[in-house]
């Protein structure tokens, strides 16, 4: 080994380390048997005891879980037309009015989108976030979608197509199965994404619609118990799974091509 | 997908259900056994929501959030609430716990007559402090002069924190010098200002969360902090087995007090349930569940016999009637006001 790749693999583990071990602690924690939760005081695991009794925190998870599954699938049904559509036409609108929504600063989007509901007169709660979740979740599967079908051989879909099939039984029978992995790599980007926003959410939600990441952030007036870092554990691991399944669908679609 | 959706819909349709009252609070600031013997009570179902601070419940309601009927702002917030018409007059007929309040806690300046708001629960900002180190060190703790005074600020140099909020330090600050936290004189801020950056050179930090953990650890000896935090902090330090315990002082100057308020929105479903909530809330059992919980103060006469003896005995959280007087509610500034604290505050944090 040089001293350059030396170099390189000691640059790698420091950057690895800042970003993991701050989530090995919150991991770590969670086991801790203190209330406070400022130093090791011992191994419990009444933490996830608690949680599994918190209604406020299993509502909020709920929620959470709710929101997702139905945001990510509506997003992935409309990210999918809109990708295929992006590939298909070489539209010039089109990409810039999907693609605006991952761009502009969710703040902006947070509070744009209140103002609009209210203008609307449609009461805040579930309906409202689930409906932001999709605006901003179609983006990101279109562009998953997108370049699965970059990746597509279009001698299949012509052949199918001279073999008689309609348009969309071509679509149906020849496209869509060749990008599903894309599909349901977009479905699982959007699942994440919905699970765990909180500034589009925090604004968009109303009576009776606390998510997770807001039940967890207003807890910081009385105290941020252990439960806190349990149920971080417990989204981590659902996340990470969430991931590993996306990245084994479609290896392709998770990295910079 | 369909069936999604209807799964959606199910499920937000208890909102729209008859017998629900709808809480909008502070997170863990309400005792779930006092919202349960609630529910069995008024046969009907609290919804919880939750904000993190006055300004996210202000911005909430100012896009035009509606469906809630109990909300609990601090204290200083009610009147502008009630000015820009987000809610409406209790009807005290219905709130005949009323009278269990304490009369040092009516009538301010925020809601004259409490014609919009009850109090509910509150916290002093006041000095914690380690109790080993201070007797170690030979140190009394009941002025701000531990926060202020470099003579003996450099015996605890680097063991101190204080808030990290512009209002609350000027306020301890102007309460040592003896005026009032509402003083609004240049003058006497521009002593405050002098008096704080004496301070500071002996200050570890300015912290607005982080002082519980470091109090309980024994890294920090002294803060400028919230009564219910230094409670935590305690409580803190008696799970880990330190040798020390985590002590409140209430500054004989005086101090900051935040009462929050139970109120009720203009636009409330049911305000009925809310006036049943807010009453039942009155109840002495009911009003001590919450500060057996947080070690907040309570301004409930029949709060009293049922809080826990050892958190009744923290004269700094429930004051006789003497050292109440000189707690005081911080009051809004108008703009020009905040700007110079601002100028203040920026010229204290670059030194």
């Amino acid at each position: 080994m040089n001293r350059r790749s030396r170099a390189l693999w000691v640059a790698a583990i420091f950057a690895y380390v800042f970003l993991y071990a701050p989530l090995v602690i919150v991991v770590a924690y969670s086991f801790n048997d203190s209330r406070l939760n400022a130093e090791w005081v011992g191994f419990t695991l009444s933490w996830y005891g608690k949680l599994f009794h918190n209604e406020k925190m299993l509502k909020a998870a709920w929620n959470s879980l709710l929101i997702g599954v139905t945001a990510s699938a509506v997003s992935t049904v409309f990210g999918t037309m809109a990708g295929y559509a992006m590939y298909r036409f070489k539209m010039r609108l089109l990409p810039l009015l999907i693609l605006a929504p991952i761009a502009i600063p969710e703040i902006l989007m947070g509070v744009s989108l209140l103002i609009f509901f209210v203008l609307l007169n449609i009461s805040l709660g579930m309906i409202s976030i689930v409906l932001s979740h999709i605006a901003f979740c179609i983006g990101f599967v279109a562009i998953v979608v997108r370049s699965r079908l970059a990746g597509m051989d279009e001698s299949l879909t012509e052949a199918a197509r001279d073999l008689g099939a309609t348009p969309w039984k071509a679509f149906q029978l020849v496209t869509l199965p060749l990008i599903m992995p894309g599909v349901i790599a977009g479905a699982l980007m959007a699942f994440t994404l919905s699970i765990d926003d909180f500034v589009i959410t925090f604004f968009t939600a109303g009576v009776g619609s606390t998510t997770l990441p807001l039940q967890i952030y207003t807890m910081v007036k009385i105290a941020v118990t252990p439960e806190v870092n349990a149920i971080s554990t417990l989204l981590m691991m659902l996340t990470l799974a969430l991931i590993l399944i996306a990245s084994k669908l479609s290896p392709g679609s998770l990295r910079a091509e | 997908m369909r069936r999604l959706l209807s799964l959606l819909l199910i499920a937000s349709l208890p909102a729209l259900a008859a017998d629900e009252l709808h809480l909008y609070n502070w997170n863990d600031y309400v005792a779930p056994e006092a919202v349960k013997s609630f529910e069995a009570q008024c046969k009907c179902k609290v919804v919880q929501d939750f904000y993190g601070d006055n300004e996210e419940l202000v911005a909430k309601l100012a896009a035009g959030a509606k469906g809630y009927d109990v909300m609990v702002p601090t204290s200083n917030y009610v009147a502008g609430m009630a000015k820009a018409g987000w809610l409406q007059p209790l009807d005290k007929k219905k709130l005949p716990n009323f009278k269990n309040l304490m009369p040092t806690y009516l009538n301010t300046d925020f809601d004259p007559g409490n014609k919009y708001s009850v109090p509910y629960a509150m916290s002093i900002t006041l000095i914690g402090y380690n109790d080993l180190k201070m007797r170690e060190l030979g140190i009394t703790v009941d002025s701000w002069a531990v926060i202020f005074d470099p003579k003996i600020l450099q015996k605890i140099k680097g063991k101190v924190t204080v808030l990290d909020s512009q209002a609350e330090v000027m306020a301890a600050a102007l309460k040592y010098l003896g005026y009032s936290v509402n003083d609004r004189d240049p003058a006497h801020w521009k002593q405050a200002k002098e008096t704080i950056l004496k301070a500071k050179p002996y200050w570890a930090a300015f912290m607005a969360q982080g002082y519980i953990k470091e109090l309980s650890t024994g890294n920090i000896w002294v803060v400028h902090g919230y009564s219910n935090d230094i409670f935590q902090a305690d409580t803190g330090a008696q799970e880990a087995k330190q040798k020390f315990r985590i002590r409140h002082a209430l500054p004989k100057e005086g101090a900051v007090l935040a009462l929050d308020a139970m109120v009720i929105a203009k636009t409330a479903p049911r305000p009925d349930l809310a006036h049943q909530f807010i009453n039942f809330m009155l109840e002495g059992k009911n009003s001590a569940a919450l500060t057996n919980i947080t070690g907040s103060g309570n301004p409930n006469a029949e709060a009293m016999q049922f809080i826990k003896p050892e958190i009744k005995s923290i004269k700094a959280v429930f004051p006789d009637a003497e050292s109440a007087k000189r707690l005081e509610q911080l009051k809004d500034m108008n703009k020009k006001e905040r700007q110079l604290l601002n100028k203040i505050w920026t010229e204290i944090k670059a030194k």
